[in-house]
């Protein structure tokens, strides 16, 4: 049994107060009605319209004015609390009588998913009530008007048997912990750090989040404060990852005194859900992944370490670092071209070179690994652009065949006159 | 006298290969040099002088890889990969991870074993192109064995290209190339590069015979 309180005008929270003290099991369906389950109240307080009475007297004592329907589901308690004023107790196998001198109109403000034009078809086929629409036959209504009409009579006939949708309880993601004494070194505190983590993680998973943030804040002994942030690429739960990237971040920025009490907090996310084909190839963990680029990265620095992308520009060699995001594998067309295209290899930065010119053009090119006489040479090619910002470029582009065997690219810049071997073919 | 018939010499049993369980890579335009793709769970090295095409052919595997929606990694020595030239070859850079050793070969073999440890890569590529013998000559052997082990019943090729033979024993493909002619197109005044011709010669694989292939400039 289901009881529904309607106030219009009233305090939605002390409307769902009222509800919450008889039972736990409450669904605040807009702001002025709250539905509750009261099938463990027969036990505590009688039948129903003892319940009833109890009702009253606790709502007449917070001054609260509302009505109130009890019946066997809740959608019926919803409707018949909304449109019939006072007290409506409905014996079960009962709903269907009730609700029949309801109007339609009572319905479609009850379920707001439906379309609004199904009630023009309805009055144009002379169905006013509840009652008219609950006598159509089933077939008949599903095979005119969908699910909505088979959902709407059945919403008429007090049929339908739904569970409550309740509120979760709000979940703290944010831990602190007071230190018995300063922590000078990392391990101790990372003996903490995992405690907590490994609580924290746990209350993710227990509310089927994952988190795609950690802040920890360290309250140091000189009263200093140190504050870090982490973002991992993909949502994480599993607390050994975010304690191994928070340990790596940790040794590459240490604190700079010991730590007296920190706070860790997760920033709770959607967890990534992923279905691997069956012949699709194997990609990283992505959990292992972070762990393994954060290793990396904390070994050649985090720069140096990423997925390139390239720039809307035709400024030579322009690109950025970026994380590299692990998608599940999609098939994809295998349109791998049979032409093999030749590659250059960069010098990062460009050699600076002792360039002779007979004829304006190179005869031979010294520079850095580079030494020879030129065999055969194509060029200028005059590239520039970008002048309007501070990485304009200008410059000769010349590709040359030196006698020691290699192809290079070599340039010269417009306005320092000056020559760079830019990569070689390889 | 049936089972006598099944032994063989020990001497024999480390060249006898292990098939592997996973499809071969087969670069389509390389099927010349590799008919039967290049094994996976293997270490393929790719090796040669300056402009013999060497990151030509590494970029068209990482193409191939990366086009079948695996994941791949290059390992890059002396900051010389151009991302662009990889996505004119057909390189998916989305599915690429970079990291650059700037010069430090032990930070670059120690990515190498991090990257191949982490696992589910398609291709690692290992450029020790340019670098000194004197400091790859300091990489023990021993890591080769370990990386070889590492990537063994795994989908993972773990490509070296490099300006001589570095894995040695624990490589099943040893790919040798050598530039042959440079194409040029027009006269004097207008000649534009068109591309380059190289001898590619498998020192270590199915076929011996030596090929030519030509690589092409990119528009």
């Amino acid at each position: 049994m289901y009881a529904c309180l309607y106030a219009s005008g009233c305090n939605s929270a002390d409307l769902l107060e009222l509800a919450l003290e008889f039972s736990p099991v409450a669904e605040q369906t807009s702001g002025d009605t709250v539905v509750f389950s009261i099938d463990a109240l027969r036990r505590l307080l009688g039948s129903p319209s003892q319940i009833v009475s109890e009702l009253c007297r606790v709502g007449y004592q917070r001054k609260l004015q509302a009505h109130l329907a009890i019946t066997a589901n809740p959608d019926t308690a919803v409707l018949l609390a909304r449109n019939c004023p006072g007290v409506t107790l409905v014996n079960p196998g009962e709903e269907r009588l009730k609700l029949g001198p309801l109007p339609l109109v009572a319905l479609f403000a009850h379920g707001l998913a439906i379309d609004p034009d199904l009630l023009q078809v309805l009055h144009r086929w002379g169905v006013k009530t509840c009652e008219d629409l609950a006598a159509l036959p089933e077939q008949g209504v599903a095979e005119r008007l969908g699910n909505s009409g088979i959902y709407l009579r059945n919403l008429a006939c007090g049929t339908i048997q739904r569970p409550l949708r309740t509120a979760g309880i709000a979940t703290s993601y944010e831990e602190r912990l007071l230190l018995e004494h300063p922590l000078h070194l990392l391990e101790p505190l990372l003996f903490l750090l995992g405690r907590v983590l490994t609580d924290l993680c746990g209350r993710l998973r227990s509310q089927s989040r994952a988190a795609r943030l950690l802040a920890a804040y360290f309250e140091l002994e000189e009263k200093k404060d140190y504050r870090c942030e982490l973002e991992f690429p993909v949502p994480l739960d599993e607390s050994r990852t975010m304690l191994k990237l928070l340990q790596l971040h940790l040794e590459r920025h240490p604190p700079e005194a010991a730590v007296v009490a920190f706070t860790l907090c997760l920033a709770p996310v959607e967890p990534r859900r992923v279905q691997d084909g069956l012949f699709l190839p194997p990609t990283p963990a992505p959990d292992k992944l972070q762990v393994t680029l954060a290793r990396i990265a904390a070994m050649v620095g985090k720069e140096n370490v990423g997925t390139p992308r390239l720039l809307n520009t035709h400024r030579p060699d322009a690109l950025e670092m970026t994380t590299l995001a692990v998608q599940p594998a999609t098939p994809i067309e295998n349109n791998n071209p049979e032409i093999l295209r030749l590659a250059m290899r960069l010098f990062r930065p460009a050699l600076h070179a002792r360039v002779r010119v007979v004829k304006y053009a190179p005869k031979n090119v010294v520079a850095s690994g580079v030494k020879g006489n030129v065999i055969q040479l194509a060029g200028p090619w005059k590239t520039s652009g970008e002048w309007w910002t501070a990485t304009s470029w200008s410059r000769e582009e010349w590709d040359v065949a030196l006698d020691d065997g290699a192809l290079y690219r070599i340039y010269q810049e417009s306005q320092s006159r000056e020559w760079f071997v830019y990569g070689v073919y390889d | 006298m049936a089972n006598i018939a099944r032994l063989r010499v020990a001497s024999e049993l480390p060249s006898i290969p292990e098939e592997s369980q996973f499809i071969s890579l087969v670069p389509r335009s390389l099927i010349k040099i590799f008919p039967k793709g290049i094994a996976r769970g293997s270490i393929a090295e790719i090796y040669g002088p300056r402009s013999s095409g060497r990151l030509s052919l590494c970029l068209q595997i990482l193409a191939q890889a990366t086009v079948q929606s695996e994941v791949c990694a290059v390992i890059d020595l002396y900051d010389s990969f151009s991302p662009v030239c990889a996505a004119s070859a057909g390189v998916r850079l989305e599915k690429l991870v970079w990291v650059r050793s700037r010069g430090n070969a032990e930070h670059a073999i120690r990515a190498a074993d991090l990257l191949l440890h982490a696992g589910g890569f398609g291709v690692v590529l290992l450029d020790l192109c340019e670098a000194n013998a004197r400091i790859l000559n300091r990489i023990p052997l021993s890591y080769w064995y370990r990386f070889r082990r590492a990537i063994e019943h795994t989908p993972t090729i773990l490509l070296v290209c490099a300006d001589s033979i570095q894995a040695r024993s624990c490589s099943n493909n040893q790919l040798q190339l050598k530039p042959n002619v440079f194409h040029w197109a027009g006269t004097a005044l207008h000649r534009l590069l068109r591309g380059l011709e190289v001898n590619a010669i498998l020192r270590k694989g199915t076929v011996v015979r030596p090929e030519s292939l030509f690589l092409k400039m990119s528009a």
